[in-house]
């Protein structure tokens, strides 16, 4: 009688396993990404283990013990390692900029907080020597690659078509501060500090800008904004 | 033989959570939802599966062995579970609208204006160095 009843229900389990491990691999196959490829690849190693735990348990094979083991590794491993390829590539996609948020580099770590205003030459030399350098020798080839924005890099060739509208709006205010600045973004030999305020506008930037211009004053906004930074 | 049924049971019980995990792998719509039924048959049907191994065959060596499997499993799947899940998150392979609440969005919106001050504190101090 017992004998019976646990044949039954090593026969249902049997069942049961073959059945999840059945509708994992159709989840496979029909995954709409990698990452449900991979969690359902996990549900079938899930179901092999236990499988294999069942017929360790009603056979006693216990010497297939580190299989298991191994299976539990073989899951670990392939998970991380997938999940990482993922988020290496996705910045890899056209939405994603150099400076945008999902693209962390090292640097960001040494980001100094808020509270740190006073001593902020000595954090900056102290915590971020690479980005020093860079600003003393910014180009050509930090330009080039684009992770940095110079004042006096190539403007007539990346940034000189986002900023040719902004002063068509500077000079429309009437302002001859304004219409001065404009002329002297591509013009002389050394541009100065100007072109790093108007030249090299960064994404973030360009909102500040496009709400300066929403306001009612717009040539004595951007003329506070530009005192401001120089 | 009493042991032979509880170690059956427990199979069994390992079994019903593989095939829940494979329903819920089938039928939910997210991949949010498709790690969160994936995560029961990994840790609790490979603890009652272990249990029936203990259960048939109570000596050190074996014994020792399931618990290294069970705290290792138990340690790594988290691990791997939250590195998918943060995957997800970046590669927007989830549902908004299923989501009742998403902190991880206030935790971002924080960072990018952190970023952007200071981006502009810094376009400030080289124009002071310049000047």
């Amino acid at each position: 009688m017992s004998q019976i009843v646990l044949d039954t229900l090593v026969f249902v389990a049997s069942v049961l396993l073959a059945a999840s491990a059945i509708i994992a691999l159709y989840r496979i196959v029909r995954g709409p990404s990698i990452l449900d490829r991979m969690i359902a690849t996990d549900v079938v190693l899930a179901s092999i283990m236990c499988g294999l735990g069942g017929f360790m348990a009603l056979s006693g094979r216990t010497d297939l013990l580190p299989v298991l083991v191994v299976l539990a590794m073989l899951g670990f491993v392939g998970s991380v390692s997938v999940s990482r390829y993922v988020s290496k590539s996705d910045s890899m996609t056209p939405g994603a900029e150099v400076g945008s948020l999902s693209d962390f580099s090292s640097l960001d770590w040494h980001m100094p907080t808020e509270s740190t205003g006073d001593g902020e030459g000595q954090d900056d030399a102290k915590t971020r020597p690479v980005e020093e350098s860079e600003n003393e020798e910014p180009w050509p080839d930090d330009v080039a690659r684009g992770i940095y924005d110079s004042p006096d890099g190539p403007d007539a060739i990346t940034v000189q078509p986002d900023e040719e509208p902004v002063t068509v709006g500077l000079d429309q205010g009437a302002d001859p501060d304004a219409g001065a600045a404009g002329e002297g973004l591509g013009t002389g030999p050394d541009p100065g500090p100007d072109d790093s305020d108007d030249g090299a506008r960064t994404p973030t930037e360009t909102d500040d800008e496009d709400s300066a211009r929403e306001a009612d004053d717009a040539a004595r906004e951007s003329d506070d904004e530009g005192g401001g930074r120089r | 033989m009493i042991l032979d049924i509880i170690s059956a049971v427990l199979i069994l019980l390992g079994g019903v959570l593989s095939l829940a995990a494979a329903v819920g792998m089938l039928r939910f719509a997210d991949l949010l939802s498709r790690m969160h039924a994936s995560a029961k048959p990994q840790v609790l049907g490979l603890i009652a599966v272990a249990l029936a191994i203990a259960l048939q065959y109570p000596n050190w060596a074996t014994v020792t062995t399931l618990a290294i499997i069970i705290s290792f499993q138990l340690v790594t799947i988290p691990v791997a579970t939250h590195m998918v899940g943060r995957a997800g998150y970046r590669t927007k392979h989830l549902r908004r609208s299923m989501l009742y609440r998403d902190e991880l969005a206030e935790a971002v919106d924080r960072a990018e204006a952190r970023e952007v001050a200071w981006e502009r504190r810094k376009g400030i101090g080289t124009d002071h160095n310049d000047g």
